[in-house]
């Protein structure tokens, strides 16, 4: 066809109508912009929640909703990991044989509805968390709660264990309305894993006492709070808090543009660098990673061998790796992170030692070993663990060890983990509650971790075993946090685990913001305590 | 497309007379039955898939350290019925399927059905109006191409399309919302509605139709907002496709006699091109268009991840990691059911659109 037909002139014209009226409805689009205007706290996270049910809460985005809305009987503030503070308890006792401890409750705390809280729902609250048999249930598992008046409530350990206190600070033993899960389902008998129905109801409704309430759960979109018209305690200074599922991307572009109230909970890692200058930052290493070599030698006769894990150790570059990381990020000492009381001092990080790798490897007629790395290909806070492997590969690659990277879908991951089978894998780790002595539970021989890397007591050494059990049977703090120094030191030269680098969370807040300071306790920050300077 | 057929010629013998049950009829029949097969098929691959990933459910779903205690691992395979044979978990979905329960979600604690209810409308919110601009650019922008065949117009056609059509979903997201967003500042950044608004009350489960109904109209507006940039990326990735289909389909049409024909009795170009270009170049295009707007519905997940679009892409995204099987054969069964509905439009289109197409 030669001559341009006037068809084809008014779909151009139509065409730029369109195009320009796109543009218009762009431009006029300059809504929020993360202004969120008023009394309203945007915060803007990547979800990872499945449930608000405390009973039912473990991970990132439902620890943070949930210890807004639930009191516990402790708690932290900030970032300070030190002591539990007061919470709905304003004091508590602990036996000297740290198996009996007795809360004394506020009297004026009231739930949302009004009704007031008393020791009854204290007991029904982690009686029922305990037999849920959810995933919190099992840092619970050894605890029961009695009561011995209206306000008093007894929590008993079948095991001596002086972190109890600590324990009871953690999103998922918040205090619910026993009265009203009760009649919505709820059930602490010990068959509650078959019988409670309550998760459905505290998915759409919250029945705390905390300074916030559920108004909206959507776990796709969005989260939102609203103040607690009878919160017994200071009243927050936002009326309404938004949490809002975002990509990691995203969330940067937003708070380089954040003019109101609003604060980002994934930006950690490279993710900080190019943000402005005028953003706040809260952080606290609170994250190890390590590598763990199966001591199992029907698994592996390389990774087994305690040689191979020695030369590995002192081939990694550890400086090195931790600038992976970006942020504040530093060289691992042992396997408690600074944010708690018990870790390493910096000046005990470990140092790359390529002579000692190649002789360690030579004395044990080790030549040219070849291992396999398995680590999950995901992004962890900013920072994508296939960068750190290829670095763990070069490291050791230059003593002679041969690394053959074997990224893995997590849940594909975690399965092979699970089974034990893994020769030698990447992972990061952090505390299953705010106390390091938590870690020998699940690091000691024949623990958790232990077991799928095939460290049973009877392969391990009788020092680091018998440092385990005094880290567990000492009951005074102070002297429990010395016993750790001495576990991880043993750790560092007997043990399968090899920590490679510290790195934290991180709150990037607007300017205008106060008290947006990250929380090493679990629920990232402390929405309440969020104001305005 | 399947079960077209031309009409016979002028002249041959129709087939022996007897009552017989209206063409349209048989054919809807015909369909549904292939559907239903369609459909028991896929819940058996799922099923079979599903169980033949690494991991299970309890794995995805529960803690490390809960995983290391079995009474938790358990408790959480007896509460989803994971602790029962697979022949017999299968036979309990069937079951249930047949009485219209989709089951209950592991992700969401929800029935799948609810959850479909509440995920689907968001994803259509994007996907309506996405096609509807791509079919009219991706036709108009296709014919000129078509027409202007060699020519400097064409030529960039072409290679947008090309680019269009090469460009990763999350890249083109991330740039609009850095031009648009981060640079200009003249759209939101994400979500469906800005942080001050609360959803509208749920009549159709799209917000800018709900609110508009409940007569909040700066909700409604601030929803139409956030439609922009979404509807902007996914218009872009289905229009390229549609340019190339429409300039191919075109240029075959315009090679054929009639077209010269038509041409050579000196019908106006405008008669030419809308009656006989576009009508009879829009049969194969229309396929591809169904085609595009199934994979809309049911491919937008990185769109929506970058955009925080809660829709049915995430959905099924946050299903498959969590290994979660009711949701994953919800999300599965939806899919597989707008490809067949889809394509049944398709073929009934056919005939209205060229009468010489009959159904068989």
């Amino acid at each position: 066809m030669s001559a341009t037909p006037r068809l084809m002139r008014r779909a151009g014209i139509a065409l730029t109508a369109l195009a320009l009226a796109s543009t218009a409805a762009a431009c006029s689009a300059g809504g929020d912009a993360g202004s969120a205007g008023g009394s309203t706290l945007t915060i803007d996270t990547s979800f990872v929640v499945k449930s608000l049910d405390p009973g039912h809460v473990y991970e990132a985005t439902g620890n943070t909703a949930v210890h807004a809305m639930y009191d516990t009987l402790l708690t932290f503030h900030g970032s300070d990991m030190t002591k539990p503070q007061p919470d709905l308890a304003t004091s508590y006792q602990a036996s000297a044989d740290a198996k009996t401890f007795t809360f004394h409750l506020r009297k004026d705390a009231t739930f949302g509805n009004g009704d007031k809280l008393t020791a009854d729902d204290v007991v029904f609250s982690l009686n029922r968390l305990r037999n849920l048999k959810a995933s919190p249930s099992v840092t619970v598992a050894n605890l029961t709660a009695t009561k011995t008046d209206a306000y008093t409530v007894v929590v008993h350990a079948a095991k001596a264990d002086p972190n109890v206190p600590v324990i009871l600070t953690q999103p998922y033993t918040g205090i619910v309305n026993a009265k009203l899960v009760k009649e919505k389902g709820g059930t602490d008998g010990a068959d509650a894993a078959k019988t409670d129905s309550a998760q459905k109801y505290l998915d759409g409704t919250s029945a705390g006492s905390g300074p916030y309430l559920l108004d909206s759960f959507d776990a796709s979109s969005q989260l939102v709070l609203k103040a607690n018209p009878k919160y017994w305690g200071a009243k927050p200074k936002f009326s309404r808090v938004v949490l809002r599922n975002m990509d990691v991307q995203n969330q940067k572009l937003t708070m380089s543009r954040t003019k109101g109230a609003e604060l980002a909970l994934d930006l950690s890692g490279t993710m900080l660098e190019g943000l402005p200058k005028t953003l706040q930052q809260s952080s606290a290493d609170d994250t190890f990673y390590f590598l763990t070599l199966n001591a199992d030698p029907k698994i592996s006769k390389t990774t087994s061998n305690p040689a191979f894990v020695q030369a590995v150790r002192a081939a990694i570059d550890y400086t090195g790796v931790a600038k992976l990381f970006g942020g504040n990020a530093s060289p691992a000492a042992g396997v408690v992170p600074p944010a708690f009381p018990g870790a390493l001092p910096a000046s005990e990080a470990q140092h790359q030692d390529l002579a000692k790798a190649k002789q360690l490897l030579a004395d044990a007629g080790l030549h040219d070993p070849s291992v396999k790395l398995m680590y999950p290909s995901i992004t962890y806070r900013g920072v994508d663990l296939g960068t750190i492997a290829t670095k763990v590969q070069g490291d050791v690659k230059k003593a002679g060890i041969k690394l053959v990277l074997d990224p893995q879908p997590l849940t594909s991951f975690l399965n092979a983990q699970q089974s034990g089978k893994v020769a030698m894998r990447f992972s990061p780790q952090s505390l299953n509650y705010p106390v390091a002595a938590s870690l020998v539970n699940n690091l000691a021989p024949g623990q958790g971790t232990a077991a799928t890397t095939g460290w049973t007591v009877a392969r391990a050494d009788k020092a680091v075993v018998a440092a385990g059990k005094k880290v567990q049977q000492t009951l005074d703090p102070a002297a429990q946090q010395r016993a750790l120094q001495d576990w991880q030191r043993l750790l560092n030269q007997h043990s399968p685990y090899i920590p490679m680098a510290y790195n934290s969370g991180v709150v990037v807040a607007s300017p205008a913001l106060s008290g947006a300071v990250y929380a090493p306790a679990g629920w990232q920050v402390d929405i309440a305590a969020v104001g305005t300077k | 497309m399947t079960a077209t057929t031309i009409e016979p010629a002028a002249g041959e013998q129709p087939a022996a007379r007897r009552p017989r049950v209206p063409t349209l009829v048989r054919f809807l029949a015909k369909r549904i039955a292939i559907t239903i097969g369609l459909l028991w098929g896929v819940t058996v691959v799922t099923f079979a898939l599903v169980h033949v990933v690494p991991g299970d459910a309890a794995t995805a779903n529960l803690s490390e350290q809960a995983l290391n205690d079995p009474a938790v691992v358990a408790a959480y395979r007896a509460k989803w019925g994971l602790d029962q044979p697979i022949w017999l978990q299968y036979l309990h979905y069937l079951q249930n399927l047949l009485h219209g329960d989709l089951g209950t979600s592991q992700q969401t604690g929800r029935p799948v059905l609810t959850d479909l209810v509440q995920y689907v409308p968001a994803t259509l919110e994007l996907a309506v109006p996405s096609m509807i601009l791509a079919l009219v650019i991706g036709t108009a922008v296709g014919m000129l191409a078509a027409v202007r065949h060699g020519r400097a117009s064409d030529q960039v056609v072409r290679v947008g399309s090309l680019l269009g059509l090469s460009t990763p979903p999350f890249w083109l997201s991330l740039v609009v919302l850095y031009l648009f967003f981060y640079l200009l500042g003249v759209s939101p950044s994400g979500g469906r509605l800005s942080p001050q608004f609360a959803p509208p009350p749920s009549v159709t489960g799209m917000y800018t139709v709900d609110a508009a109904l409940a007569g909040q109209w700066a909700a409604a507006w601030d929803a139409v907002q956030h439609l922009v940039l979404p509807v902007l990326v996914l218009t872009c990735l289905t229009v390229a496709t549609l340019i190339r289909f429409v300039r191919s389909a075109m240029l075959e049409v315009l090679q054929q006699d009639y077209i010269r024909a038509a041409y050579a009795k000196g019908l106006p170009t405008r008669t030419v091109l809308g009656r006989h270009l576009l009508r009879a170049g829009l049969v194969p295009v229309i396929t591809v268009s169904g085609l595009a707007f199934a994979s809309l519905l049911s491919g937008t997940v990185l769109v929506e991840n970058i955009f925080g679009w809660p829709g049915l892409g995430q959905y099924a995204f946050r299903s498959a990691t969590g290994l979660d099987l009711p949701s994953i054969l919800g999300v599965s069964l939806f899919v597989a059911l707008v490809y067949t509905v889809v394509n049944l439009l398709v073929d009934l289109l056919y005939g209205l659109i060229d009468p010489r197409i009959r159904l068989s």
